[in-house]
Formats: C-alpha cells, sequence, structure tokens
C-alpha cells in the first residue's frame, strides 16, 4: 500500500474512535469504550508505521506521497483540496503523537476509572488524537489551520473537562481565546502566502517561494512573522505563554498528552514544516529562536518557585519547548525534532508519576505539604527520578542527547549564536535545579500524611476535597478525579505507561548519537533537502565537547539543588529575603497575566460596557426616538399607528397580495 | 415552477385559515416541507455552470415596464433553499409549543405569508417586484411581533414594533424611490421603461445616478440587515418576538438586505459602490467590533445572538464590498451558513428558557451533566457561531478575509480581531449554560426527541458543509462571478 493510503488509515482510525465512542455513550460500558479508544490509537501507530515502511521503500528524492480526497474550498484562483502531503517529518510526528498517546490512552484507561464522564474523556482525547494527526499531515495551509483548531478546540473541551469546577471552565476560555488569536495568525499568513504566490498546497508553495521572494523581503518575514504568531500561541511561547499553566485545571492524562508531549509542540512542527520559507526571512528564524531563549529563561524561573507540582512540570513544557524553537530558530532542525520526542517522552512519564503522587495526596498539588514518597511510592518515585534525569539532561539519558545537540549547533553557527548557546546553558542548570527541586522536596524524609497513610493502609486517604483556588466543594457529578480514585501504582494500566516511558525516556536518546548513530537526522534528511542550514554539521569532536559540558551542567546543578533542599534548607530560605523583588517577580510568573489583562482584557470589555451604556441608548437608540418623536410631531401619534389606521392598511396590503399571488399561482398552473 | 414554489406556503396559509383551530398547525407543516421539497427538487435541477434559469416572466404593468418576472441563479438558489429549510423547524417548533395561543389559525397564516414574501424577494427578476416582495416581508412580521410577541420590562411587544416598523419603512420609502429613479434613468432616454434587472445591468445607469441612489438601497438594506448604526430597532424587535418566527426572521429576512447589494446594486450601480467602497468596508468593520464588544456586555441569550447577528452581517457587507471573487463567495456562502447556525441557535433558547425559567444567562448553568446530548448539539451549532476552522463558517470567514485583503490590508487586520471577539461571546454563551454548577431549581432534562427532530436537521447540513463547502461554493461561482464582473476587469 502506498504511503498516502496509510496516512488516510491514521487518520480515519482515531476519527472513528472519537465518533463510536461519544455515540454509545449510553448503550457500551465504560470498559469497552476505554478499549475502543486505545485501540483506535494503536490501530493508527500501527499504520503509522505503515506509511514509514511505504515511504523508507522509495529512494529518497521521492520520500513524499500526497494524496486529496476531494475539492475542499476553491473558488476563482483560490484552489484548495482536502489533502495530505505525507512525507518523513509528517511521518516522525505521526509515530511520536500515535505513540505516546497509545501509552497515555492506556494510563488513563486506570486513570480515569472512577471518573463519571468516562465515554466523554475517551472520545474527546481520540477526536484530539485525530485533530493533532490532521494538523500533521494537512497538506496545504488551509487544512493546517482546521487541524491546528481542532486541537484548540480538543484542548478546551479536556481542559474544562470538570465542567462544574469554575476554574476549570475560566481556563478552558482563555485557552481556547488565546489559541484563537494564534489562529488569526495563520489565517492571514496564509492569506498572504495565497496573495504573493496563488498557491497554498505545501509543495507549490516551498516551490514557489524561493522563485519569488528575495532574502528578507518585508512580506516573506511578515508571512513569517504571522506564522510565528500561530506557533507561539499554540506552544505557550511568550507573550502567548499565559494559558498554559492555567491548561493543568484538566486531568493529569489531559496534561501529559496535549499540554507537554504533543499539541503544544505543534508550533516546533510548523517552523520545521515551513523552513524554506523562514529560512528566506532569517529575521523571523531569529524571532523564533530568540522568543525561544527568553521563554526558556523565564519558564525556568517561574518553575523555580511555584510551588504546584503540576504547575512547576508546566512551566518545565514552556522552557523545553523554548529550546525546540531555539533550535528551529537556528536551523538544527533535526535536533529540533530530536528534541520534541525525547521531551514528550521524559515530560509525559513525568505528569504521569505527578498524578501518581497527587492522586495519593487526595488531589492536594502543592509540593510543601508533600514528603517521603519514595516510600509509600517507590515505583513511581523511580519514574519520577528517571524523569528528571532525562529532564535535567544527565549523561545517558535521552535528554542530554537531544538538548545538547541544539547548543552544540548555535555554538557551531558561532556569531552572536554563541550567546544564545550561553542562554541556553543557564536554561539547562535551572533545569536541572528544578526538576531536583521536586525531587528533593516531595521523596526524601518523613513521610507527611497522606504518605503515611498510603504506607500504612494501602489506601489513599480520603477527603472532601474543594478546589484550591475557590474554596468551593468539588462536584462528584462530574467526576471530579471521582471518589475512588486508583493508585497509580496499583492499576497495571498505568504502570505498564509509566514504565514504558520510562525505559524511553532513559534509551530514547540512543538512537541519535554523534558520531555512531544519527537516526533521526538521517531519516529527516528528505523533508530538508536542500537547505544549507540542515547540512551543516558539528563535528563529533565539538559535539562530544558540547556534550560533556552539558552533562557537568546538569551534574552540577542536580549536586546545587540536592545542598539547597536537603544538605542546607535555609539557603533557599535566606535567598528567598534577600532578593524579596525577584521571588515575587517570579512568583508571580512576570506578571503576564496582570500585564495581557491590562493591555487587551480591560481594554475591549470598557470598550464594551461604553457601547452598552452610551452608544446603545444615545446614538442607536437616540435615531430611534429622534424617528419616532419625528413621526409623532408629524401629527401622527404612535398610538394611533398601532392600534387603527396601520393595521387596516397592512391588511389591505395582506388582501392584495393574496389576490395578486393567486392569480399567478392559477396562472402557473 | 418558481411560481408554484414561491405561493404554495400562501396558498396553504390560506387553507389554515379554513380548517379548525387545533389542525392549523397540521396544515402549515405540511405547507412548509412540500415547500422545502420543491425547492429541493429545484435546485438538483439547478445547473451550477448555467446563469438565470427557471425563468417566468409576464408583463404585469406593461405601461410602466414593470412585469412579474422569476428565476434563480447562483446567488438566490441557496438562499432559497435555506429560506425553505429554516421554516420548517421553525413551523415544527411553533406548533410543539403551541406559539399560536388562542388564534392559532392567523398564526400560521402569517408566518407563511413570510415565507412566500421571503422567497419572493429571492425569486423576483423585476427591480418593482423585489420591492414589493422586500416591503411585504414585513407585513406578517409586524403582526407576529406584536400579537403572539412578549412585553418586556420598559417597552410592550406593540411599541417594540413599531419602532421596528418604522425604521424599515423609512428605509423601505427611500428604496421604493431608488428602484423607481433606476428604471426611469436607466439606458439612453427614450428606450422605454423596463424593471426587468438583467435588462437594467444591460442597460446601465449614469455614474451621476448612481451615486444617490446607490444611498437609498444601502439605507434599505443596513437597516433590514441590521449594521451598525442602523440597528436601534432590534434589541426591542429581538427581545420582544416569538421565537419561532424570530428565528426565520434572524436566519432570513437579514441575508435578504445583504441579498440586496449583490442582486441589484454591485451589478446596477457598479461605479457608486467602488467609489464608496471604502466607507462602507468602514462601516462593515464598525458594525463587527461594535456587535462583538456589545455582545460581550449582554446576558439575555437573544440579545447575545441578535448582536451577534450584527457582527456577522458585518463580516458578510465586508465580503460582498471586496469587490471581488473570493470576498463575494465568501460572503454569499456565510449568509447560508449563519442562517443555518442561527436557527438551531434561537431554538435552544427556547428550550433553554424552559429549562431554567429564564433567557437570561446570568441564572443558568451546568446542564451538559444531565443533557449532554443538548450541551452538544448547542456545542456544535457555538463552535460554527464562532467560525472554528473545520466549521463551514471559517471558509466563508476565510474567503471574505482573504477577499479584503487583496483590496485593504488595513481593514483586513482590523476585521480578524471580531474573529477573536467572536470566540468570547460565542464561547461565554455556550459556558454560562451548559459548564458550571448548576443553579438550584433549575430542570436539566434531556432533549426530547421531538425537540431534537425539530433542531437537529439544519445542523445535519452544517456538519455535511463542514466536510464539503465546495457543495455551495460551486454553484455560487458562476453568478458571483457576473455579480462581481464590473469590478474584476476594471482592477485587472
Amino acid at each position: 500500500m502506498s504511503a498516502a493510503i496509510w496516512g488516510w488509515l491514521v487518520l480515519l482510525f482515531p476519527l472513528l474512535g472519537s465518533i463510536v465512542i461519544g455515540l454509545t455513550f449510553r448503550s457500551v460500558s465504560d470498559r469497552t469504550a476505554g478499549r475502543i479508544g486505545v485501540a483506535a490509537i494503536l490501530l493508527s501507530f500501527l499504520a503509522g508505521i505503515g506509511a514509514l515502511v511505504a515511504l523508507q521503500g522509495e529512494p529518497s528524492d521521492a520520500r513524499y506521497a500526497t494524496s486529496s480526497l476531494w475539492d475542499y474550498a476553491s473558488v476563482g484562483d483560490l484552489e484548495v483540496d482536502l489533502g495530505i502531503y505525507v512525507d518523513p517529518l509528517a511521518v516522525f510526528m505521526v509515530l511520536v503523537v500515535t505513540g505516546v498517546s497509545t501509552l497515555i490512552h492506556i494510563y488513563s484507561f486506570s486513570y480515569m476509572q472512577s471518573d463519571q464522564g468516562y465515554h466523554r474523556f475517551f472520545s474527546y482525547l481520540n477526536f484530539f488524537v485525530f485533530s493533532m494527526l490532521l494538523l500533521v499531515l494537512a497538506g496545504n495551509f488551509v487544512l493546517l489551520i482546521v487541524g491546528w483548531a481542532f486541537v484548540g478546540f480538543a484542548s478546551y473541551a479536556l481542559i474544562s473537562f470538570w465542567f462544574r469546577r469554575s476554574t476549570a471552565t475560566r481556563a478552558g476560555m482563555k485557552a481556547f481565546v488565546i489559541n484563537v488569536v494564534g489562529d488569526i495568525g495563520l489565517v492571514l499568513a496564509a492569506i498572504l502566502i495565497f496573495r504573493e504566490l496563488g498557491v497554498l498546497d505545501y509543495r507549490a508553495v516551498f516551490e514557489k517561494a524561493p522563485e519569488v521572494f528575495s532574502t528578507n523581503e518585508w512580506t516573506i518575514v511578515a508571512i513569517c512573522l504571522l506564522l510565528l504568531v500561530g506557533a507561539f500561541a499554540k506552544s505557550a511561547q511568550m507573550p502567548f505563554h499565559t494559558w498554559l499553566a492555567d491548561a493543568m485545571e484538566g486531568p493529569t492524562p489531559v496534561s501529559s498528552l496535549i499540554h507537554a508531549a504533543t499539541m503544544v509542540t505543534a508550533g516546533v512542527y510548523l517552523v520545521a514544516r515551513s523552513w524554506t520559507l523562514f529560512e528566506l526571512a532569517p529575521s523571523a528564524a531569529d524571532v523564533a529562536a530568540i522568543v525561544g531563549l527568553v521563554t526558556l529563561l523565564v519558564a525556568g524561573t517561574i518553575a523555580l518557585v511555584v510551588t504546584d507540582l503540576k504547575r512547576i512540570i508546566a512551566y518545565s513544557t514552556m522552557s523545553q519547548i523554548g529550546y525546540m524553537f531555539v533550535a528551529v530558530g537556528i536551523g538544527a532542525y533535526s535536533a529540533g525534532m530530536f528534541h520534541l520526542m525525547t521531551h514528550a517522552f521524559f515530560k509525559a512519564l513525568l505528569f504521569m508519576a505527578a498524578g501518581s503522587v497527587i492522586a495519593a495526596m487526595a488531589n492536594i498539588q502543592n509540593i510543601d505539604r508533600m514528603k517521603g514518597f519514595e516510600k509509600a511510592l517507590p515505583f513511581t518515585a523511580t519514574m519520577l527520578v528517571i524523569g528528571s534525569l532525562a529532564l535535567a539532561g544527565f549523561p545517558g539519558t535521552s535528554g542530554w542527547f537531544s538538548k545538547d545537540e541544539i547548543i552544540d549547533f548555535a555554538l557551531y553557527r558561532g556569531d552572536w549564536y554563541f550567546w544564545v548557546a550561553v542562554g541556553c546553558y543557564i536554561g539547562a542548570f535551572m533545569t536541572a535545579l528544578y526538576s531536583f527541586r521536586i525531587i528533593f522536596r516531595i521523596l526524601p524524609g518523613k513521610p507527611c500524611p497522606e504518605a503515611e497513610h498510603l504506607i500504612e493502609t494501602g489506601h489513599v486517604v480520603h477527603a472532601e476535597p474543594e478546589n484550591p483556588v475557590t474554596g468551593q466543594p468539588e462536584d462528584y457529578e462530574v467526576g471530579y478525579p471521582g471518589e475512588e480514585h486508583h493508585i497509580a501504582e496499583q492499576a497495571r494500566g498505568m504502570r505498564f505507561g509509566m514504565a514504558m516511558l520510562g525505559v524511553l525516556a532513559l534509551i530514547g536518546g540512543f538512537v541519535q548519537i554523534p558520531g555512531v548513530t544519527e537516526v533521526i537526522a538521517h531519516f529527516l534528511e528528505p523533508t530538508f533537502e536542500g537547505s544549507p542550514l540542515a547540512a551543516m554539521h558539528p563535528s563529533v569532536g565539538k559535539a562530544w565537547l558540547g556534550l560533556v559540558i552539558g552533562g557537568l551542567i546538569a551534574i552540577v546543578g542536580i549536586a546545587v539543588a540536592w545542598v539547597l533542599w536537603v544538605g542546607r534548607p535555609s539557603i533557599p530560605e535566606a535567598a528567598r529575603r534577600r532578593f524579596r523583588p525577584l521571588y515575587v517577580l517570579f512568583l508571580n510568573k512576570w506578571y503576564g497575566d496582570e500585564i495581557i489583562d491590562f493591555l487587551i482584557v480591560r481594554p475591549v470589555l470598557a470598550l464594551g460596557r461604553f457601547a452598552d451604556r452610551i452608544i446603545e441608548p444615545y446614538v442607536a437608540g437616540g435615531l430611534v426616538s429622534g424617528t419616532t418623536y419625528l413621526v409623532r410631531s408629524a401629527g401622527v401619534a404612535v398610538r394611533d399607528l398601532q392600534t387603527g389606521m396601520l393595521r387596516s392598511y397592512a391588511a389591505v396590503m395582506v388582501a392584495g397580495v393574496v389576490g395578486i399571488g393567486l392569480y399567478f399561482l392559477i396562472r402557473s398552473i | 415552477m418558481l411560481s408554484i414554489l414561491l405561493w404554495l406556503p400562501l396558498a396553504f396559509g390560506l387553507v389554515a385559515l379554513l380548517v379548525p383551530a387545533y389542525r392549523a398547525w397540521v396544515v402549515a407543516l405540511i405547507g412548509s416541507v412540500a415547500t422545502l421539497v420543491i425547492a429541493a427538487v429545484m435546485a438538483i435541477g439547478f445547473d451550477g455552470s448555467g446563469g438565470l434559469q427557471y425563468v417566468e416572466k409576464t408583463p404585469w404593468i406593461p405601461d410602466l415596464g414593470i412585469s412579474y418576472a422569476l428565476g434563480v441563479d447562483g446567488i438566490s438558489i441557496f438562499l432559497v433553499l435555506l429560506t425553505a429549510l429554516a421554516w420548517v423547524p421553525a413551523v415544527a417548533f411553533a406548533a410543539s409549543r403551541r406559539a399560536g395561543g388562542d388564534r392559532e389559525r392567523l398564526f400560521y397564516f402569517m408566518l407563511l405569508l413570510g415565507e412566500t414574501a421571503t422567497l419572493g424577494a429571492f425569486l423576483a427578476q423585476d427591480l418593482i417586484l423585489f420591492v414589493v416582495f422586500f416591503d411585504l416581508m414585513i407585513v406578517p412580521f409586524y403582526f407576529l411581533f406584536g400579537i403572539w410577541g412578549t412585553d418586556r420590562e420598559g417597552i410592550t411587544a406593540g411599541a417594540a414594533t413599531v419602532k421596528m416598523l418604522i425604521f424599515t419603512l423609512i428605509g423601505s420609502l427611500l428604496m421604493v424611490v431608488g428602484a423607481v429613479s433606476v428604471g426611469a434613468f436607466a439606458g439612453e432616454p427614450g428606450t422605454g421603461l423596463t424593471y426587468y434587472i438583467p435588462d437594467l445591468i444591460e442597460r446601465g445607469l449614469g455614474e451621476s445616478y448612481q451615486n444617490w441612489i446607490f444611498w437609498l438601497f444601502a439605507a434599505a438594506f443596513f437597516v433590514k440587515m441590521p449594521a451598525f448604526p442602523l440597528h436601534g430597532w432590534m434589541p426591542d424587535a429581538y427581545r420582544a418576538a416569538p421565537l419561532p418566527a424570530l428565528a426565520v426572521f434572524s436566519a432570513v429576512l437579514s441575508k435578504v438586505g445583504a441579498y440586496g447589494f449583490l442582486r441589484v446594486v454591485l451589478p446596477i450601480m457598479p461605479d457608486a459602490a467602488e467609489l464608496f467602497q471604502t466607507a462602507i468596508l468602514i462601516f462593515a468593520v464598525a458594525s463587527i467590533i461594535y456587535g462583538s464588544v456589545v455582545a460581550f456586555t449582554k446576558l439575555d441569550l437573544r440579545l447575545i445572538i441578535g448582536f451577534s447577528s450584527i457582527a456577522q452581517l458585518g463580516f458578510i457587507t465586508l465580503g460582498i464590498f471586496a469587490l471581488d471573487e473570493t470576498g463575494a463567495n465568501g460572503a454569499l456562502f456565510q449568509m447560508v451558513n449563519h442562517g443555518l447556525v442561527v436557527v438551531p441557535a434561537i431554538l435552544i433558547v427556547g428550550l433553554l428558557a424552559e429549562r431554567f425559567g429564564t433567557e437570561n444567562i446570568g441564572p443558568m448553568g451546568g446542564l451538559a451533566k444531565r443533557a449532554p446530548i443538548l450541551a452538544v448539539i448547542f456545542l456544535i451549532a457555538t463552535m460554527a457561531t464562532l467560525a472554528l476552522p473545520g466549521s463551514p463558517n471559517f471558509i466563508g470567514e476565510f474567503l471574505i478575509l482573504n477577499g479584503v485583503f487583496q483590496t485593504d490590508v488595513a481593514i483586513a487586520i482590523v476585521a480578524s480581531s471580531g474573529v477573536a471577539l467572536a470566540a468570547y461571546y460565542a464561547l461565554r454563551m455556550y459556558q454560562r449554560t451548559m459548564h458550571n454548577p448548576l443553579p438550584d431549581g433549575a430542570d436539566d432534562r434531556e432533549i426530547s426527541l421531538r425537540d431534537g427532530l425539530i433542531v437537529v436537521p439544519m445542523l445535519l447540513v452544517v456538519v455535511i458543509l463542514a466536510f464539503a463547502p465546495q457543495i455551495v461554493l460551486s454553484d455560487t461561482a458562476v453568478a458571483v462571478e457576473q455579480a462581481v464582473a464590473a469590478f474584476t476587469e476594471v482592477t485587472r
């Protein structure tokens, strides 16, 4: 079978799964629905492997396939097909997305068991996977936008999954609206591309662009910047980052799948996909790299001070995606995709392990309260450590290979990219610090009451949960985690999902070891064929030097973390007092929410109120009353209009029309 | 054939007057379904690559050059279909709620008279006939809103209706003057009067005439849509109207104004359209922003939908006055999409009101738990309203923005912010009704099978169009190309 047919199958299974689960919510049991959900994604993954095999069977210059079902929207010169484009980059994304999704679906199968919205959850989750696959397989910019918006919708639906929590619905709204702003960026980019090139199909656009645009011409820069608006919004880069932390209101598997492993990396994919355009607009590519750098640093500082377990990991996600943007911004495409993959492994793992801890804490997420979980949850503790090692870039783990490949490339390009590399190293140090802040604060020590209870009885503490933000009691009707929440370690599905990802997080980096293997770079080569940047490689020696530096930074970072949070816990306290303004700045997330609120939300709402209170009654309404007054002063009392003459006029008119109508009706018959 | 389609609803309306009151709804429902069937048959036989079809033309007042001329082309075909489609759930909903009260026969007669008048406006190929139907439309709705409407705080249904009537009448009077003048001044002097629209287009209208006649038509159309700042009648009328009548009013009647631009103004007054293009575009953008931000502040579901319609019609106007093919096609497609979505949305307002005892979203919430199907239906309507990419509405907006972008980049960018605003007000409407805690005393039952049958079919059409917008676009292309031919030649 051709790669294109495999591509359609990849899309078909999750879509069918979503529809079937959604439609059968009354007739099929929860477990069956969950099985359908898992099976759909697994089949999609297998179809992805089919596409991989089919592609690899082609010579490297023909390693792509296009296929179109029907004409989607064509008017005049505009032609848009319902078509897909299967090339190594797309297949790579398909495999990462479906692979990680399969594991997270298996995890969710147990994790969500006590939840009332089981069907809804799996229907949404399958729909999300479908949308994400549509995003990566789309053959033109319009379909890309459709997939792009669908994942935004799925993300919204799953963030506000527990829809009677007002914090969850508010977070969903925020994520949705910010993502729509990103969508608009993409729409305008697509329109501008069409205006300049007259086409929207990927291949046609990428073939024509070098002929039409000269380097750094303002139109191509504008196109790329608009694409970046979409990419930044979806990938929670500054200044569109504020929604991601709030998105943690969703169930933990959702945070794991959508807000860590897959959807939020879509922006990175988009830049890699459009590398032809970005190489024509190096200024815009630099913007991507700089924003990525700033985001990774800012997010790192926030992750150092916040105390909500899931939010720490969320800020770490922002920060890691910052690395990916640096990568694709400076032209290290395959390194960026490599980091995207390893990040998907270890970040999904971290969220799963965090979910396990949070469940054991009866949904308390504050790490100040957690202690001694190495004894209470030994398996989870192991997974947390593995995930954190990979995140910190500890030598040998997957994160070490991928992150340092990016930094090596920045060093290799020299010039001011040197300073980008330095920034990345600072970020790496912070990564090691905050990831082991989690470890050292919640694993060792005397178990907290919840952990104690778990050790003694083997059961989770029962608590009347309340919303930590609003203090409202949780509504079990929409299944807020559910009354009898399972402990991750004791359910086979969750154990399996975590173990698999744990293995991948540890050894996933071996596919690309400088001087030994370069599976990913080699596989992606046809996609980046013709790019001078993609053809550049640091020498093996330099690459290893970079790995050594990166490894040392990670080890030092972990050691410092040990000193700070285990050895001398008085130091962080002192630092907090000493650098109070900075601490407050970080704790308030650099006031990102407040800035957006002040610059955008308030003015728009004020405009609305002004329109409602002033323009409506006095201008729009004034026209009406003015007219009425004129009519009245002309001597025709409104009351008479209403009751007398007008009605008779209208009645006469009706009668006349009826007569005419009948006349023509009879004639035409 | 078109005559049968046109007068059939009225004929059934007359029958409805004669049968026993409790049977009137049966007659009306059969009438609306029969009309839909005929419209569908006509649409199936429609040749997308051809021009005006099913033409019927008989002299009416020969001395004045007025004829009874009907016909459909790509511009009107889907609006005719939309009209026929929208009336069925409206009649069914009215029947299920006994909306006619103690005067059921008259209610259905008026409702069906409204359908004939609206179809007439879309089918008329004679300018005077168009004006007659355009004005006739308001009559049945005047009665429907006035007699069967609800008195609201501060204003009775009667007063709200009179407000609407005065506004519309002034617009209509201006248009009558405009229409008569078009006939009088078109072509060389002494060639005899004609009001047949294809003839008028061929004859052409002097530029100096165009410049003032343009505004006479524009006034009437903008009042009807309504567009900011001529929407003063809308809030009160929307709040007064009985829901089934409001559903078709909002879905179809508002489109007649936009349709008029494509049918009459652009082809007959191309120079004026080009001259005033920027002014109209700015008005349209003002409508988008204004409608959206006011929709933010409203708590009454009818008003949220009403002001969102102002914004949507702003987009449609924008597409028309992009004066190019993609923009106009997008506008036309968006008229269909908005109509398809707004009927279910307004009928759902009725369902929500029955559950919460109010149409105000303040004390609503939490329905999604016990009424998941209702929630999904409303979610689809919401996502289509905010033009989520993947919905047909997105393709409409994309084409519109694409058209405007080629004309005026700044306007396109400002207008695109309306998309984000729509996301907020539409999602807010959904969340405040379906999500968040369930208020005490609310009745959170699931949608009944009967109501599902009323509301779902139009949304099914939306879903089908989501997969293949080309179904509509391929049939509208030729006619729209002709409507904007004058401009594309100039610019090329």
